[in-house]
């Protein structure tokens, strides 16, 4: 699961859910320690790749840890492969709290639908 | 037809693949040692613990000051929806950090910034290192 990269911090496939509600799919990312600002969100045909970097820096260096560290500041990488069903120009993106919640709207024309039946008399 | 029975038997393996599963490394290459993950770490006028909760909101979070403990209280909430895949824990947790120095107890805080609460415990003065002069 974790790698090196380039920049020499650990990459790290976040924790995700991914459900389904009546409008749309939401996908939920655990990302502590990454700021709006150090995210990436980019769709190429029908791959959507999630970059982000923790900003997260211990308090001192480890030299004066009490304890070894549990959590460190990697990077997050995840790559989603979307279906048609999603409406891909309607895709928002929310951080909060270190979590990302990705928004995939359903098309409009993906929609369940009642067909309402005429009666001939 | 054949069966092989092997791929149906094949407990020693089952076994092996269990007992790794157990040893090997989970989230950030850590052993797991409890939930939330903390980080404790010391400067010049405090401790600090660092306790990485996301999608906590300050409001479900507990954190209290006990004579000789920090304890670390909440809820972490599983969104509601039709679940594809559900890789994130969630439900209640409580941990707590024993405290075997003393600090200034009115002076603790605690600040949440991207999922991450860093509680800053300053050091009781008593402890802190002192010069002393010779006469």
């Amino acid at each position: 699961m974790n790698s090196r990269n380039e920049t020499n911090a650990t990459m790290v496939t976040p924790a995700t859910d991914i459900l389904e509600r009546k409008d749309g799919f939401h996908i939920f990312m655990d990302m502590p320690g990454v700021a709006a600002s150090a995210l990436s969100i980019d769709l190429e045909e029908n791959e959507l790749t999630i970059r982000a970097e923790s900003s997260y820096a211990p308090a001192s260096d480890s030299q004066n840890r009490h304890a070894a560290p549990e959590f460190a500041s990697p990077v997050y990488q995840r790559v989603f492969t979307l279906s048609d069903l999603v409406d891909k120009e309607k895709i928002k993106a929310t951080l909060k709290d270190g979590v990302l919640d990705l928004f995939l709207p359903k098309a409009e024309e993906m929609k369940p639908r009642r067909i309402s039946i005429s009666t001939g008399s | 037809m054949v069966i092989d029975f092997n791929t149906l038997y094949d407990l020693p393996k089952d076994m092996d693949r269990f007992f790794t599963g157990l040893l090997q490394s989970s989230g950030l290459g850590q052993r797991k040692t409890g939930y939330p993950l903390i980080n404790v770490s010391e400067t010049a006028d405090s401790y600090v613990v660092d306790v990485c909760l996301p999608g906590v909101p300050a409001e479900e979070l507990e954190i209290t000051l006990a004579a000789r403990s920090l304890i670390i209280k909440g809820e972490r909430k599983a969104p509601e929806g039709r679940y594809y895949r559900q890789e994130r824990s969630a439900g209640s947790f409580q941990r707590i950090i024993s405290l075997n120095v003393p600090v200034e107890r009115d002076s603790v805080t605690a600040k949440s910034e991207n999922g991450i609460v860093r509680v800053t415990l300053p050091k009781s003065e008593e402890i802190k290192p002192r010069r002393i002069s010779i006469g």
